[in-house]
């Protein structure tokens, strides 16, 4: 994935989609280094509802300053539904802080461990 | 009005492990009409993913994730050449982070006997001549015919994920013989080969209020030196439905050509 700037109209999530649907494979976990995890915040643009995977597309603001654009695996909503997440869980603009497993490749993507908003809460999948 | 809005939010935003979409059937009984033991129901395995906060499972389901809650191989059943080769290549590839080719990443069925590793559960149905298993996961399905259908002949045999399923009871034990799967289905994310001679036979039976349990016992000559049994608890969840599980909504691992990723 291409570490593009994103600016507000670039942000759509039809971009966001496209972007992460030529780099990132599901059930392909090699891809997630399991031994990091990667803190970072971020500002959501899109929450993905969708099987086999749920995805964040978030902001995140690289150590130059500038917005950097990252798409973040999720589980199956069919678990997440079980865990007490909602597809309103998360709405655009939220601040939130995410744990993640990085790409073993350096790309700006990764498994999320666990999702902390600004209320406090913390979402995780187990 | 806006505080109720923020009440409504403030709920929203707890995780909580009941899920609204979920409804119990209410208590069963133990046995169907037919005296046949009751194992109708959505099943969860024991220290799987919807395993949590049940006991010893859960720490099992914490350290392992997805992979515990598949089916693994015996220590005690080596493979044979060229499997045995192309398995260690694989897993030495997985180790490096090489993307290794799985079907179910292609958002293909599971296949038999992956399917029962039912990581988000599964749902068994008793009717009258068939025993019908869906495990939520890939939405595989399988149906067990136990009307004395038998086998085809290996010349009208089509191959398929689930295979080709007959099943009888012994007392309360439902015994299943499976032939017909695929070759080119994996038994697990570890990349586990089949091969066309694989042969499957399942046990399966309440233990225990509550818990269902499957000896899966594979036999594949051309795979393995030596039959290999995996036994498999699945936990009663009458809180719990089987849920639309549709891959393709979102089958990232096809590239933008239509090709699949995997090298």
């Amino acid at each position: 994935m291409n570490k593009t700037t994103v600016t507000g109209w670039l942000a759509s999530g039809v971009l966001l989609l496209a972007c992460a649907q030529t780099a990132i494979a599901h059930h392909s976990a090699s891809m997630f280094d399991f031994r990091k995890t990667e803190t970072y915040e971020a500002t959501v643009k899109k929450y993905q509802w969708t099987n086999p995977h749920g995805w964040l597309f978030l902001s995140v603001k690289n150590a130059e300053g500038a917005e950097v654009e990252y798409g973040v695996e999720l589980t199956s909503p069919n678990l997440l539904l079980r865990r007490g997440w909602r597809p309103t869980t998360f709405q655009v603009g939220d601040k939130v802080t995410v744990v993640t497993n990085p790409m073993r490749d350096g790309s700006s993507s990764g498994r999320v461990v666990s999702v902390t908003k600004a209320d406090g809460s913390v979402w995780t999948e187990r | 009005m806006r505080a109720l809005l923020t009440l409504g939010l403030m709920l929203l935003a707890v995780p909580v492990l009941a899920a609204g979409a979920d409804v119990s059937p209410g208590p069963k009984p133990a046995r169907l009409p037919d005296g046949k033991p009751n194992m109708t129901g959505f099943w969860s395995p024991v220290g799987g993913l919807l395993d949590r906060n049940f006991g010893p499972g859960a720490e099992v389901a914490k350290t392992t994730g997805a992979q515990g809650a598949q089916i693994p191989r015996s220590p005690h059943s080596p493979l044979k050449s060229p499997y045995k080769e192309k398995y260690e290549t694989g897993l030495k590839d997985a180790a490096a982070g090489i993307v290794r080719y799985d079907p179910t990443g292609l958002c293909m069925p599971p296949g038999m006997p992956r399917m029962m590793g039912a990581i988000y559960g599964m749902e068994l149905l008793q009717t009258a001549g068939q025993v019908t298993i869906t495990s939520e996961w890939q939405a595989a399905s399988r149906r067990i015919w136990t009307d004395g259908t038998k086998h085809p002949p290996e010349d009208e045999l089509l191959a398929t994920f689930a295979g080709h399923s007959v099943g009888h009871w012994e007392g309360d034990t439902l015994v299943v013989d499976t032939v017909g799967v695929r070759d080119d289905v994996l038994i697990d994310q570890s990349g586990l080969p089949v091969s066309d001679a694989q042969r499957i036979t399942e046990r399966i039976y309440l233990k225990e209020p509550g818990i269902l349990v499957a000896e899966i016992t594979v036999t594949d000559p051309k795979v393995f030196e030596t039959p290999w049994t995996h036994v498999r608890r699945y936990r009663h969840r009458p809180e719990l439905r089987l849920q639309e599980f549709v891959c393709a909504e979102n089958n990232r691992n096809v590239g933008s050509n239509g090709e699949p990723v995997f090298p």
